[in-house]
């Protein structure tokens, strides 16, 4: 049977430590203009949420004029069906996912006049179930990352009162697990990302003392492995996304001195890739928008004061979200 | 007979095929999206994970665009060709074949899901039931094979539970034994796992069968922690535990009738038999393998117990203030209107508030009674407090000569903090307690042992064992640096509630707790009846807004912390001596809260940088005019 090996990665001596925040914001620019790129082309399922990572990770920066606004929200307006929902790009299908992706773009540049926010609530609303989960489109997933979609996407739009708040807390809950965490349906594994969205969701609902804070927390200060990473569930290696995923969830719960912070700061740092920018998901990968993102706003909720203050529920600047109005509950 | 959608039926397709065949080769890795650690954003099943970069040269660079390009072009007209025959409503084999062709590339391509969803149900209404469910066999035949490339696609995995839901004879026997070869390979899959559950309840397979699965799983290799969650989902299941109804008593007063018992439960989910065989089980796996976080994990829920049922736990009240307190065992939303307060068989009117504006949800609830209703020393008062949400209520005499009174739930060290422990169960925890030590002598740096020993501890004397507690805390913050703020924090909070165990024995109104390293408070709902609190010598940096709920606080000590933030210090109405000497207080705003505190008399802020301020004599004045006694 042999004993577990440690998962971790090691971190080399002339791994970046400094922010090389200039590069990041030129990676970025320079990104959106890759379209005849075949990665490009093959993530095109996902083209909304790659925007708003791009445009929040630009904004953190204070480079949001570099993106080409006007062609956005346009494609924006292009990618709203019918019933009211959001695809992630032109001729896809409408999404959950990519709703509320849209949404967050649209608060960012101060335009959600350019959609019907009234068939987008009406479009959340039908997606939930009898049990108050809902699903991620017509087609009947569940999945508590859903949950967080719906409210968040509410929340931004002042109209959490159309679905049954309620019911939609008694379906997170019954995803609570032993250990404090939460997975992706009741009876589903603890994870990191799950337990983003499932906090994320209770700050919003106003439920945050629901949680066993003390056990999540601790659950989610053991992510922290000797390299000083984060990783997603035990025995997993560290991935700079956690640095969001857990670094969030704990300041949401009000535990984030539980975590070391020098030594997270130092991963995050190393996954940058100095030559091109951009973060990757660990020291040595190869870098995108996705990990660029979760890497800034890690260092964000660090306390790094190159970088605007990031909102943990929402992973917005906190400035736009005042601007929106909208201040979610955190546990002290 | 071939099945209808391998038939190439158009020139296209053949083309098409033979310009797949060049793709084919291509490492799938790249735009399978999948991550070593399984990240679950909300936003996606991955970007890119665990892709090594590597360097390359000038030449090898233009080779690999040129390949891409062609690539690329391929992929574009293969998807063009799926939207727009999707847009003109075609569901033929053609589609079918596109479809999968590219989603064997790419599972997350979410809209060719959908696509080929509808094509199978159009195909549906025109094929009769054996060729239908020929059709969803092969269906699972491609999805086998897209798994088996990417087994962790969202995508996949979703389409195969609509399409096994579909079939018109089902066979879960079958998506059984593909999650049983799934989770050989991989047993932290949680796609599987969550695809497993499902095929669990669809096919009715007995809980017992599953938990024996978990055993064979755990008995044959470590990183088993998904088999553990699972077997703590089916243990509840197939040996629940049962509730006990707690006592309680009345505090100060002669003893009357309480209000009967509310069903509360203080017990495990799981029934002990059950329990103490399991302490067993993960024994045996920490012993094999004491670095297998997951049984360490598990170990400390067996250790613990599930969350209090909802219940009234102290209502008091006093003459002088002319109010009502609450406290409840978790925290509640009382403007719920579900709280009512009966004085003297009569329902009053009034209005809960809870301590501080920042809770909307709180265990303390306030309210005022009109002025003179109980105001007169003279008369006695019957009060009950009744919660309609649970049904459950308390009462509170309020006698003659008496001007305040209050009625509790027993706070015994039975139950207030740990399970009460049956003499069974006490033996069995004594002797881990034992092996664990043991354990811990073998490895002495092994964190897990130690956390593990105080928790023991804490099960089975918390008072007895404060010294030893103390102890390995301090080893443990040596050992696993990292998290010492979660262990200084943990170790206040047993301090806390060995405090609270003393003061049930000695007297519950004077809470003290100085020179304990205290980083953190917590339990302040356990103290709405304290007069007296000394906080001297320790590391707090402020007294939350949870302080708040110390409703009958008349001197408060917390001289020699590090408190920049008196939050907390929040309409207390009884409050006259506050000493904050030797603290970080810095501006005249961190004292603004003590503004709202009417009988505040004396206020000693020596040693704090705020006393540096200019005009600070005459600021504080104008602030707190009520202080007659400041110490700067």
């Amino acid at each position: 049977m042999g004993t577990a090996q440690l998962k971790d990665v090691i971190i080399k001596p002339d791994a970046p430590s400094s922010l090389l925040l200039d590069k990041h914001a030129d990676y970025i620019a320079a990104y959106g203009s890759k379209k005849d790129d075949y990665e490009y082309t093959l993530s095109e399922y996902l083209r909304m949420s790659g925007i708003y990572w791009g445009l929040t990770v630009m904004d953190l920066m204070g480079q949001l004029h570099r993106m080409n606004r006007q062609e956005i929200v346009d494609f924006i307006k292009a990618c709203q069906h019918e019933c009211g929902g959001i695809s992630a790009s032109i001729g896809h299908d409408p999404h959950l996912l990519y709703t509320l992706s849209a949404v967050q773009i649209l608060c960012l540049y101060d335009s959600l006049d350019a959609i019907d926010v009234d068939k987008v609530v009406e479009y959340v609303k039908g997606l939930q179930q009898e049990d108050g989960s809902f699903a991620g489109d017509k087609w009947g997933e569940i999945d508590t990352r859903f949950s967080f979609c719906a409210v968040a996407t509410l929340a931004l739009l002042g109209k959490m009162d159309t679905i049954n708040v309620d019911r939609a807390v008694e379906f997170v809950l019954s995803c609570m697990n032993f250990d404090g965490g939460f997975g992706c349906r009741p009876g589903s594994e603890s994870h990191a990302g799950q337990i983003y969205c499932c906090t994320g969701f209770l700050s919003l609902t106003g439920q945050l003392h629901q949680l066993n804070a003390d056990l999540l927390g601790w659950w989610l200060c053991e992510r922290q492995l000797p390299s000083g990473g984060l990783n997603g569930r035990p025995e997993k290696l560290p991935d700079v996304c956690y640095s969001w995923w857990v670094l969030a969830s704990l300041k949401i719960i009000g535990r984030i001195h539980w975590i070391d912070k020098a030594k997270l700061q130092r991963f995050i740092l190393a996954c940058q890739d100095e030559e091109t920018g951009g973060f990757a998901d660990r020291p040595g990968d190869m870098v995108d928008p996705f990990h660029t993102l979760f890497g800034v706003a890690g260092l964000s909720l660090l306390g790094d004061e190159a970088i605007k203050p990031v909102n943990p529920v929402l992973c917005m600047p906190e400035d736009v979200l005042q601007r929106v109005g909208l201040q979610p509950d955190l546990l002290s | 007979m071939l099945v209808p959608y391998f038939r190439v039926s158009s020139l296209y397709s053949l083309l098409f095929f033979f310009f797949w065949s060049l793709l084919r080769p291509y490492p799938v890795f790249l735009f399978t999206c999948k991550q070593i650690s399984e990240g679950a954003s909300p936003y996606t099943s991955a970007a890119m994970h665990g892709r090594v970069k590597v360097k390359t040269t000038a030449q090898q660079e233009e080779e690999k665009r040129k390949e891409r390009e062609k690539k690329l072009k391929v992929y574009v007209a293969a998807r063009d060709a799926c939207f727009s025959k999707r847009k003109d409503g075609v569901f033929d084999d053609e589609a079918l074949q596109l479809t999968q062709q590219l989603l064997s590339a790419n599972p997350d391509f979410a809209t060719l899901w959908n696509y080929r969803r509808e094509i199978l149900t159009h195909l549906e209404t025109v094929k009769d039931e054996d060729e239908a469910q020929k059709i969803y066999e092969a269906e699972l035949s491609f999805l086998e094979s897209c798994l088996k490339v990417n087994p962790k696609s969202y995508g996949s995995w979703h389409h195969r539970g609509w399409v096994s839901a579909r079939l018109p004879r089902s066979n879960w026997a079958r998506e059984l034994s593909l999650c049983d070869r799934c989770l050989s390979l991989d047993d932290r899959n949680f796609h599987c796992w969550d695809y497993r559950r499902m095929v669990v309840k669809m096919s009715s397979v007995p809980v017992k069968q599953e938990l024996e699965f978990t055993d064979r799983l755990i008995g044959s290799n470590f990183s088993n922690y998904s088999s553990w969650h699972y077997r703590s989902t089916l243990l509840p299941l197939l040996h629940p535990g049962s509730p006990e109804p707690p006592p309680s008593r009345c505090g100060g007063d002669p003893p009357h009738s309480c209000s009967p018992p509310s069903p509360q439960t203080h017990f495990h989910r799981v029934c002990e038999e059950q329990l103490l065989k399991e302490y067993e089980l993960v024994q045996n796996a920490f012993f094999t393998d004491p670095n297998d976080q997951s049984a360490w994990f598990y170990y400390r829920w067996l250790l613990g117990r599930a969350e209090r049922e909802e219940m009234i736990s102290c209502a008091y009240v006093s003459r002088e203030q002319e109010r009502v307190a609450v406290t409840f065992s978790r925290p509640v939303n009382a403007q719920s209107g579900s709280l009512l307060l009966v004085l003297d068989g009569q329902p009053q009117r009034v209005e809960w508030r809870s301590v501080h504006p920042h809770f909307k949800h709180s265990p303390v609830w306030i309210s005022d009674l009109p002025p003179g209703t109980i105001s007169d020393i003279a008369n006695e008062h019957n009060l009950t407090v009744h919660w309609t949400e649970k049904h459950t209520h308390r009462d509170c005499a309020l006698y003659t000569g008496r001007s305040e009174s209050w009625c509790r739930d027993t706070a015994t060290d039975l139950e207030l903090f740990r399970s009460e422990l049956s003499v069974e169960k006490t033996s069995v925890l004594q002797s881990e307690l034992q092996s664990v030590n043991q354990l811990q002598e073998l490895e002495p740096l092994n964190k897990w042992c130690l956390l593990t020993i105080i928790l023991l501890m804490r099960a089975l004397d918390p008072l007895g064992y404060e010294k030893e507690t103390l102890a390995h805390f301090q080893t443990l913050k040596e050992v696993d640096s990292m998290r010492s703020a979660y262990y200084s924090d943990l170790c206040s909070k047993f301090m806390i509630e060995n405090t609270i165990l003393k003061m049930e024995y000695a007297e519950v109104r004077v809470f003290s707790i100085s020179d304990r390293n205290l980083t953190t408070l917590c339990h302040l709902d356990q103290l709405l009846l304290v007069t007296h609190i000394n906080l001297s010598s320790n590391q707090l940096r402020r007294l939350p807004p949870q302080f708040a709920m110390l409703q009958c606080l008349e001197v408060v000590e917390a001289d020699n912390n590090s408190i920049e933030n008196l939050e907390g210090v929040y309409h207390l109405p009884k409050l006259e001596e506050v000493s904050l000497k030797n603290n970080k207080i810095s501006t005249l705003a961190d004292l603004q809260p003590l503004a709202s505190c009417p009988k505040l008399r004396r206020l000693d802020l020596r040693g704090n940088p705020v006393t540096q301020t200019a005009n600070v004599e005459s600021e504080l004045a104008e602030l707190l005019p009520s202080v007659a006694d400041l110490l700067l």
